[in-house]
């Protein structure tokens, strides 16, 4: 009886942490979408297609698997670094803006949205 | 027939009997005297409900669209100008001026039967409420927005590439401000797609 309880408060402990871990917490779909359309993202990006900017999936692709992937995504958002266009142009890519400014939270929530697009 | 003393008259027929004591100079000069202070009066009356402090005087604007607007560029920017509430959504020009400010009144209705007066009232209703506005500006040709921006002043060395073609094709196109931009100043509605942002897959 002993022992079960003990693992019992063990597998409770895991999930708890499990849940509270960054990961499980990271991404939140719909505060993405909306920090994207606030952003007007999808003015130049689809989620599969190409538009004048390259498709999130095809974002997703290059960044997948890479330790350092929501942190060059991140960095990409919000540094407004020379982007090249669908046209063969060059010009700096919008910086993403939060409310409150500057709230890196959200930012990483919306590299993580386009690290998890799929192909169909 | 009977005399009737004039001061038990009514008051319109005391008001339509001729002055016996004072000139016609006294009169007219009464009248430009009192008519400046009533216009004045009115339009001093009319221009205090133009400014911040009486938009975000009630909660309803206070707590959801003011504190969005002040991390706007509308609010805080580079060069120091700042537009307010009116300077977007009150007609510069004194007749449709008033005619926003009657249209407005419907407002105070609202008010006193609390149709916005929590945050998820107001949400509920942003769609609603901004599709209105963006009517309203759009009937306009954007005329609010163009007191400051017009497509001639874009400069193609200063503007990007993008924005600067995407402004030209919409002058070619007889587009004005409000067909592309909207939620400058406010987020935009939940759920509402942009023109152009459209993405059939989501």
């Amino acid at each position: 009886m002993k022992q079960s309880s003990r693992i019992l408060a063990a597998a409770s402990v895991a999930v708890f942490a499990a849940a509270a871990s960054p990961a499980a917490l990271a991404l939140d779909v719909e505060a993405a979408k909306d920090l994207a359309q606030q952003n007007n993202c999808k003015q130049c990006h689809a989620l599969r297609k190409d538009k004048d900017g390259p498709s999130f999936l095809k974002t997703a692709e290059k960044y997948r698997g890479k330790a350092n992937a929501v942190d060059e995504i991140v960095k990409h958002l919000t540094s407004g670094k020379k982007v090249k266009l669908a046209d063969g142009s060059e010009e700096n890519h919008k910086i993403v803006k939060t409310m409150p400014p500057n709230d890196l939270a959200q930012i990483k929530n919306l590299a993580e949205y386009v690290l998890s697009i799929q192909p169909k | 027939m009977t005399n009737v003393n004039p001061a038990q008259r009514g008051w319109w027929a005391r008001l339509r009997r001729p002055s016996a004591k004072h000139s016609v100079l006294a009169l007219a000069a009464g009248g430009f005297v009192a008519g400046i202070i009533f216009w004045g009066g009115f339009n001093t009356g009319m221009e205090a409900t133009n400014t911040l402090e009486f938009c975000v005087s009630c909660h309803e604007m206070r707590d959801t669209v003011y504190q969005e607007y002040q991390y706007t560029i509308h609010y805080s920017n580079r060069t120091g100008v700042r537009a307010i509430c009116s300077d977007c959504h009150v007609p510069k020009d004194w007749t449709h001026k008033l005619i926003r400010k009657i249209k407005a009144s419907g407002e105070v209705w609202g008010k006193l039967t609390g149709s916005i007066d929590t945050k998820e009232k107001f949400e509920a209703r942003r769609l609603t409420l901004a599709q209105h506005e963006w009517e309203r500006m759009k009937a306009r040709d954007s005329i609010e927005c163009r007191n400051c921006h017009s497509f001639d002043a874009m400069s193609p060395e200063l503007q990007k590439k993008t924005p600067y073609k995407k402004h030209m094709e919409a002058k070619a196109a007889g587009k004005s401000c409000i067909d592309c931009h909207q939620g400058i100043a406010h987020k935009l509605p939940k759920g509402y797609k942009k023109p152009g942002t459209e993405d059939e897959e989501e």
